[in-house]
């Protein structure tokens, strides 16, 4: 009975799996494309904002003012430093986006700087562009703090931060993107994949081919389940040996519950995916069904917002959003060493979604008979 | 005339009838925006932090306090540090503050202070907002506190003004990009999908044998969803502007006028993509791989892209949103500034056109390849 | 004067030559029946014709015109319905006649053909949601629209009911003009018969062209003699019977309905049907398209829920135990519904590890299944690339891969061509007589023949039950199509 049942479950699970990879442009598109994106993103994208351009109007012309923009010339932040002399270039570079900050020195800076008196140097920057544009005039006024404090040797009472880093020493944004990268794409490519292969098989008319044989409802779920999941488990691996391999991320944690976590986060995506594809009678409403599900997905997992910041109702939604654990889950681990318990923690919820999804799924395309 | 009329009356019927356009075109745009307005907050993040003062000294018992009092930081004191390592570890805190035993002796000696600061280095963000509110808060302290006397001042001070959102409220250009990554949505997955339907339904047959000419094909296409798109676009300015009070200071005839001009550059890469692969799959596969997820990453919106390497940073000139999100958010922003609708409109329309043109090569008129 | 002239014309696709050196004129208001066995080049050379493929060499006219330069030219003179119809189904009847009234540039001028094909009372139905017969009498419709002076039809009664067959060839010699030239392929060869002019193709080459009527005076006889022209049907004992181990079984009726009902609303698709289907005994199931057959076949298999009564098969209750009825179910879908993108044996592999056969036994049975069914020189072929004969043998090959006792065929020989009508036929009796029970659809009226008993199905209800010979006596009739259309227009009184 168990032996008969297995062995159907074996057969579809081969179908599966060859109609999924013997298509060499599907097999392209499964593989190469989350790699090339892992490669592309990974190289691309900082958080680091690096070749500012400036324009700088300089009231003071004294030596220490020529002094401070050269400390901004010699920034390998900063690139091109563009002295103006009317407030209306001024304006008209930073509104054309030539420049990203603009520097607008007193008169009375070199006087302030001997003590005389106090005066302050405008950083302007460009909200158009919020996140780097308030980075950018980070770095601005910590040159210009430096460059201050040096003519205050009779410092006093201050305070002197030392700060550590765990688990990043650097704060390598990289470090932190290609953590969160590896489920994204795994999250991606798994959802369109096991999403699209039901209703698929509902346009072809195969699905009656199925079901009119002696499968079970819960043999064609696993069936469905493991190559989807085998085929994502592979490419998570891949992606993982990438990151560790060619992008020299340290792998603190331990390689078994990282394995562990990633098959059951890929579990409970493929359930979703199952779900939808349950759900749906068409390809094209398929897509429609993981685009509404991956966007608050993402934009929920904490990644882009961090999930405490949220409010309650918002938290309490994205117990709900597999991705907010699989990137716990790949953060923690992989950077932190994230030890068994939390690990545990964090798999829970992912069980209960991967169990109610596939239960769903499976009652579904029962009902789905008429 | 005639036959052009008629593809586009079918094409508005099947967009009617098909409920995936309409949820690309309104629903998903609805989505985005409700989570960025109440969902998720990229302005001042709050962090969890933990506390731990060796000073027995009563004084800095209110840095402790000033900890906190602040909006940005909820502090929670411990009095062991192994207890608060593991909350970091287990990541109940983002980061942590030692004060050490010497602290008001350095102060009251004129002397700098260390101030230990621990952050979660695994949530790179987060770690740096640990670090500045951490310094903000104790530099206030000071300022405020009986040792400011003895604080050296610093003379020149850098103020930071922020044009065109004095607020700095993230709002104001996460909305006006997420209109952009709808539009690429319309324009890319929904074409995408139309071409390889027709063929797969072998519908595009039966057309391909009455007197359609292939310019009818590729403008029964293009006309219908660039209205979708710009009706999709007028109702996400309207949800922007009208309901959620995004501030607009540009010109409407500008905002639509180039907003057309990067739709057509959209469906064009839809309209490719469909009508080389003539398959739903992996048409949608292409479309969102190639699409929306560098739409997303890689034009500017979440990162700089002066930044990138030079190679990607290449990459990027082929990327139509990266015209259109520099655009829109200036004109969201800024108002008029006609340099730069003019330097991205003319990228956008040479793209334009030079994807229209391979959409009109590559459409098909036989059954042969 | 001819309509379409060509000469020395080659096609070639992936190295093999679907039209070969091929010369052909086509006479000015006839009638051109297109005729061969499946992958013959039929669909191939109508495409040439009207310029939708472009031949790697050789001359084609048609009206006057060369498709391939003057393509916009001669399709404006032309009306072509390709055998997907060409419909779009999310549009409705009204809509898409529009749709193409425009697109030629014709005035909306559809009373007569909406009368015609009774689809006035239809005309803001979804097309997706009509019943096949209608479908196509859309499609026709809409190829009819503004007279064309060359029609080109391909296939257009594949899978359509005896009465709805003959009024599209109503519809077509009513509403053409003298002058108007029709090229129609066709599988039924008593419909080629009846035309002015018949073509016979093989391997993409003209081995008939003439008069239908200069090679038999029968449509009969025209079958037999079309089949010898493609190189004849030698009747051999089935194989695949041959190699059917029996199951013995002790129940009286091997499959069973017990009043089978399906409800849609107030509106009955099924109603109150039961039937007992003996061992070894073939079993029609006929009528029109509409009329709930295949709703009562999916039932019977269990891709339908019963709004009430339930069918057994072997004795097991369909509604409560599916899995295990199923298991002792071959079942044969209408429209081909393998794995386009496996290849043949891996299709067979699947079917058969599906139902349970062992690793060990599995290779031999498949390696027995390609022998009998002649599949050495594909199996190693994506099954979406086979013609479409092969397609059905492959689709009936997986259905009797787990040697089932039961055999549900829907429609199994729709869209292929004679010789394999016969030949499947020849392996459905045999497995009858090796005790297998079938219950088969068809609307092939020839091929109801062969059944033992016929139930005839109208508007949900059985109006008619027994073999063929009562039923042709019962309505007076001398063949199995002319007893349908009775008793149905009786029934419909």
């Amino acid at each position: 009975m168990i032996k008969e049942s297995l062995r159907r479950v074996f057969a579809l699970a081969k179908k599966e799996f060859i109609t999924t990879w013997k298509d060499p442009k599907s097999r392209g598109i499964i593989v190469a494309l989350p790699l090339l994106q892992l490669i592309v993103f990974a190289n691309a994208i900082t958080m680091e904002v690096k070749n500012i351009d400036v324009a700088a109007i300089d009231r003071n012309n004294s030596v220490e003012s020529r002094e401070l923009l050269s400390r901004f010339e010699h920034s390998p932040r900063f690139r091109n430093i563009f002295i103006v002399d009317s407030e209306k270039e001024f304006k008209s570079k930073i509104d054309n986006q030539k420049v990203q900050i603009g520097l607008y020195i007193n008169n009375d800076f070199s006087s302030a700087l001997r003590g005389q008196k106090t005066s302050d140097v405008l950083i302007i920057s460009d909200g158009r562009q919020t996140n780097s544009a308030s980075i950018a005039s980070g770095y601005a006024s910590q040159i210009i703090s430096d460059y201050t404090s040096e003519f205050n040797k009779s410092s006093g009472a201050s305070i002197n931060p030392v700060v550590r880093n765990w688990y990043n020493p650097n704060l390598e944004y990289r470090w932190f993107l290609l953590t969160i990268l590896i489920p994204m794409l795994a999250l991606v490519i798994t959802l369109l994949l096991t999403a699209l292969s039901i209703a698929r098989e509902r346009e072809m008319g195969t699905f009656d081919q199925l079901i009119v044989s002696p499968l079970s409802s819960f043999e064609i779920l696993l069936g469905k389940t493991i190559p989807s999941l085998f085929i994502a488990m592979v490419l998570t691996c891949i992606m993982t040996a990438c990151v560790i391999i060619f992008f020299k991320v340290p792998f603190m944690g331990s390689m078994l519950l990282f394995l562990i976590s990633i098959l059951i986060s890929l579990l409970s995506i493929v359930g979703v995916g199952l779900f939808i594809s349950s759900v749906c009678n068409t390809q094209q409403q398929a897509i429609i069904g993981v685009m509404i599900f991956q966007l608050p997905a993402v934009l929920l997992s904490g990644y882009i917002s961090p999930i405490e910041d949220m409010p309650e109702s918002w938290q309490a939604l994205t117990y709900l959003n597999p991705a907010r654990f699989f990137m716990a889950l790949s953060r923690g681990i992989f950077l932190k060493g994230m030890g068994l318990e939390e690990v545990i923690v964090n798999l829970i919820p992912m069980i209960i979604i991967a169990a109610i999804t596939l239960t769903l799924a499976s009652r579904t395309f029962k009902r789905k008979l008429g | 005339m005639n036959i052009l009329q008629a593809l586009i009356k079918k094409e508005v019927l099947q967009i009617l009838r098909d409920p995936s356009s309409i949820i690309i075109a309104f629903v998903l745009p609805l989505i985005s925006i409700i989570i960025y307005m109440y969902g998720i907050n990229l302005d001042s993040v709050k962090v969890v932090m933990g506390i731990k003062n060796d000073d027995a000294n009563p004084e800095i018992s209110t840095l402790v306090k000033s900890f906190g009092h602040s909006k940005y930081v909820n502090s929670k004191v411990y009095d062991n540090m192994q207890e608060l390592e593991n909350g970091i570890v287990r990541s109940k805190l983002k980061g942590a503050v030692v004060i050490p035993n010497d602290f008001s002796t350095k102060l009251s000696r004129s002397q700098a202070a260390d101030l230990f600061i621990i952050t979660d280095g695994s949530e790179v963000n987060t770690a740096n907002y640990v670090q500045s509110y951490a310094m903000q808060i104790a530099n206030n302290w000071l300022a405020a506190s009986k040792y400011k006397y003895l604080a050296g001042s610093n003379p020149v001070t850098p103020v930071v003004r922020t044009w065109y959102n004095q607020d700095s409220n993230s709002h104001y250009f996460i909305l006006p990009g997420s209109i952009a990554i709808t539009m690429t949505l319309i324009g890319m997955l929904l074409t995408a999908l139309v071409v390889a339907r027709e063929w797969e339904r072998g519908t595009m047959e039966a057309l391909l044998s009455t007197r359609v000419k292939r310019i009818h094909i590729v403008l029964g296409k293009y006309i219908p969803y660039f209205f979708l798109g710009m009706i999709s676009m007028a109702f996400n300015v309207f949800m922007c502007v009208g309901l959620f009070k995004i501030p607009f200071r540009g010109s409407y005839l500008v905002l639509f006028g180039v907003s057309g001009l990067f739709l057509f550059t959209c469906l064009g890469i839809g309209l490719i993509i469909s009508s080389k692969l003539k398959n739903q799959f992996l048409a949608s596969q292409v479309s969102l791989g190639a699409g929306l997820l560098p739409a997303m990453l890689l034009s500017g919106l979440m990162f700089p892209i002066s930044s990138m390497p030079e190679i990607f940073q290449y990459l990027t000139y082929i990327l139509p949103p990266k015209y259109f999100i520099t655009f829109i958010e200036s004109e969201f922003m800024a108002g008029t500034v006609w340099e730069i609708i003019i330097v991205n409109s003319i990228f956008l329309i040479v793209l334009g056109i030079l994807l229209f043109v391979i959409v009109y090569k590559s459409t098909d008129m036989r059954l042969d390849k | 004067m001819n309509t379409v002239e060509i000469k020395n014309l080659i096609k070639t696709f992936n190295g093999e030559r679907a039209v070969d050196n091929l010369s052909l004129g086509i006479e000015k208001g006839k009638i051109t029946g297109l005729i061969g066995a499946d992958g013959a080049g039929k669909t191939t050379l109508m495409r040439l014709i009207i310029g939708l493929l472009v031949p790697d060499s050789g001359e084609v006219s048609a009206l006057g015109l060369n498709p391939y330069k003057q393509k916009p030219e001669l399709t404006s003179k032309v009306g072509y319905m390709p055998q997907k119809f060409g419909l779009y189904e999310d549009l409705t009847v009204l809509e898409n006649m529009k749709l193409y009234a425009d697109l030629k540039n014709v005035p909306y001028e559809f009373d007569k053909l909406l009368k015609f094909t009774s689809l006035e009372p239809f005309q803001d139905r979804l097309a997706g949601a009509l019943s096949g017969g209608m479908k196509q009498k859309l499609g026709l419709s809409c190829a009819l629209l503004g007279d064309p002076e060359f029609l080109v039809l391909d296939e257009p009664s594949v899978g359509v009911d005896p009465i709805s067959r003959r009024d599209l060839m109503q519809m077509v010699r009513n509403l053409i003009t003298p002058e108007t030239t029709v090229l129609w392929s066709t599988a039924y060869l008593d419909e080629a018969h009846s035309f002015d002019t018949a073509v016979v193709l093989d391997k993409g080459k003209v081995i008939y062209e003439g008069k239908p009527h200069d090679l038999a005076p029968t449509a009969q006889e025209f079958e037999n003699k079309v089949i010898d022209l493609m190189g004849g049907y030698k009747k051999e004992k089935s194989l695949i019977a041959e190699s059917y181990t029996p199951i013995s079984s002790d129940f009286d009726c091997t499959v069973e309905a017990d009043h089978l009902e399906k409800k849609y609303g107030s509106f009955y698709a099924v109603r109150d049907n039961s039937f007992c289907i003996k061992r070894g005994e073939i079993f029609g199931l006929l009528g029109p398209n509409g009329a709930g057959k295949s709703t009562s076949f999916k039932m019977m298999c269990g891709l339908a829920r019963p709004t009430s009564g339930t069918a057994r098969i072997m004795g097991i209750d369909i509604k409560k135990n599916p899995e295990k009825a199923r298991s002792n179910l071959g079942y044969m879908a209408q429209k081909f519904s393998l794995y386009g993108n496996l290849t043949v044996r891996q299709n067979l592999e699947f079917f058969a590890g599906v139902y349970g056969i062992g690793l060990l036994n599995r290779k031999k049975r498949i390696d027995e299944i390609v022998e009998i069914f002649n599949f050495e020189h594909i199996q190693n072929q994506k099954s979406e690339d086979l013609p479409l004969g092969f397609k059905q043998r492959l689709s009936m090959a997986c259905a009797l891969i787990h040697n089932p006792p039961v055999l549900f065929l829907d429609e199994p020989t729709s869209g292929v061509d004679v010789i394999t009508r016969r030949d499947f036929w020849n392996h459905i009796t045999g497995l009858a007589k090796k005790g297998v029970t079938i219950l088969v659809t068809t609307h092939f009226m020839d091929e109801a023949e062969y059944c033992d008993r016929i139930s005839l199905f109208y508007k949900g209800e059985t109006i008619a039950l027994g073999t063929p010979a009562e039923l042709k006596q019962r309505s007076n009739s001398n063949t199995m199509e002319e007893a349908f259309i009775t008793l149905i227009k009786e029934s419909g009184k």
